[in-house]
């Protein structure tokens, strides 16, 4: 029996995480960042409107420190999903064919779909300007209901799609099945947002559309740098003692 | 002559340890980016944490990136 190098695979998960997540808000700084500065011009606009003295020097030093906030929260959540993408592939990765590199973008592609893409076809992601504050927790427990029943109803149909000792192709189209129609039902069973949208709406639709291209590309390059370092520190291989 | 063939099956043991310490980094990340509006602040600014949200206001631009919910 080979035991994993525990040291050896937080550092693949964590790292892997850190690189890509740093990457992910610096993307983001280029590419979502307009959209969010827009949107936030137009609450500001409307504070203006409303009575509120907003200072431009001090609102312009604000921004830049939630931008630089961007960055570090990048690489924060990047460790958070490396270390998911860590959990999935250390169960997952003998059941697909190929390389660290193949292994680690599929079964990323799979947590993308699961806890990302599905959820934001129900709630996708809005800028500033449209949430509500007073309805923040009611839209968070929304959220996340939705990722754990997605989530969990991926991984309870991996598990027995993979005890069914039968190689056919109507066990897959049963699990995806079954997985799609869980998902019809949480569709229409959980409330939509309750937030009504009143920002101009290229705003909106750039920015989910931004938003979108940009997980995806953290997604993309979590696999591949996971798969790298995997394949750099080896933490399968048992330790190789030298002779000095 | 006989020949005796032999397959190996290597079983590879996860340490739960670094399971376990992988579970807490995804949810303290989650917790931190995604849900927190005061919480943590609170633990050592007591209740003038949740109206700073200062760990809220500092992930906010990624909050809204990755498709939280803010505000």
């Amino acid at each position: 029996m080979i035991i994993l190098d525990s040291l050896s695979f937080l550092v693949v998960a964590v790292i892997s995480g850190a690189i890509s997540g740093t990457i992910f808000g610096l993307v983001n700084l280029a590419l979502v960042e307009p959209y969010l500065d827009r949107a936030i011009g137009i609450e500001v606009q409307n504070a203006v409107s409303a009575g509120e003295e907003v200072n431009p020097i001090e609102h312009v030093n604000y921004r830049f420190w939630q931008k630089g906030g961007e960055v570090v929260a990048g690489t924060i959540l990047g460790m958070s999903f490396g270390a998911l993408l860590g959990i999935v592939f250390v169960f997952g990765r003998k059941l697909i064919h190929g390389s660290n590199i193949k292994k680690a973008l599929v079964l990323s592609g799979v947590i993308w779909l699961v806890i990302f893409m599905i959820p934001a076809l129900k709630y996708p992601a809005n800028p500033p300007t449209v949430g509500d504050p007073d309805t923040i927790n009611y839209r968070q427990y929304l959220f996340i209901s939705f990722i754990l029943i997605s989530g969990f109803t991926a991984l309870g149909l991996s598990i027995i799609y993979h005890k069914i000792n039968r190689k056919s192709s109507f066990k897959l189209l049963a699990v995806s099945v079954i997985y799609t129609g869980i998902i019809v039902g949480a569709f229409i069973a959980i409330p939509p947002n309750p937030d009504k949208i009143t920002a101009p709406m290229d705003l909106v639709n750039g920015f989910r559309i931004m938003s979108m291209l940009t997980m995806t590309i953290f997604w993309v390059v979590l696999g591949i740098t996971f798969g790298l370092i995997w394949d750099k520190l080896k933490p399968h291989e048992p330790t190789q003692f030298k002779t000095i | 002559m006989s020949f005796r063939n032999q397959i190996q099956i290597s079983e590879t043991k996860v340490p739960k340890a670094a399971i376990g310490l992988l579970i807490f980094v995804l949810c303290f990340g989650l917790f931190i980016v995604g849900y927190d509006q005061g919480q943590l602040f609170s633990l050592v600014q007591g209740e003038q944490a949740y109206s700073d949200l200062w760990v809220h206001e500092f992930a906010h631009d990624m909050r809204h990136a990755a498709g939280f919910p803010c505000h």
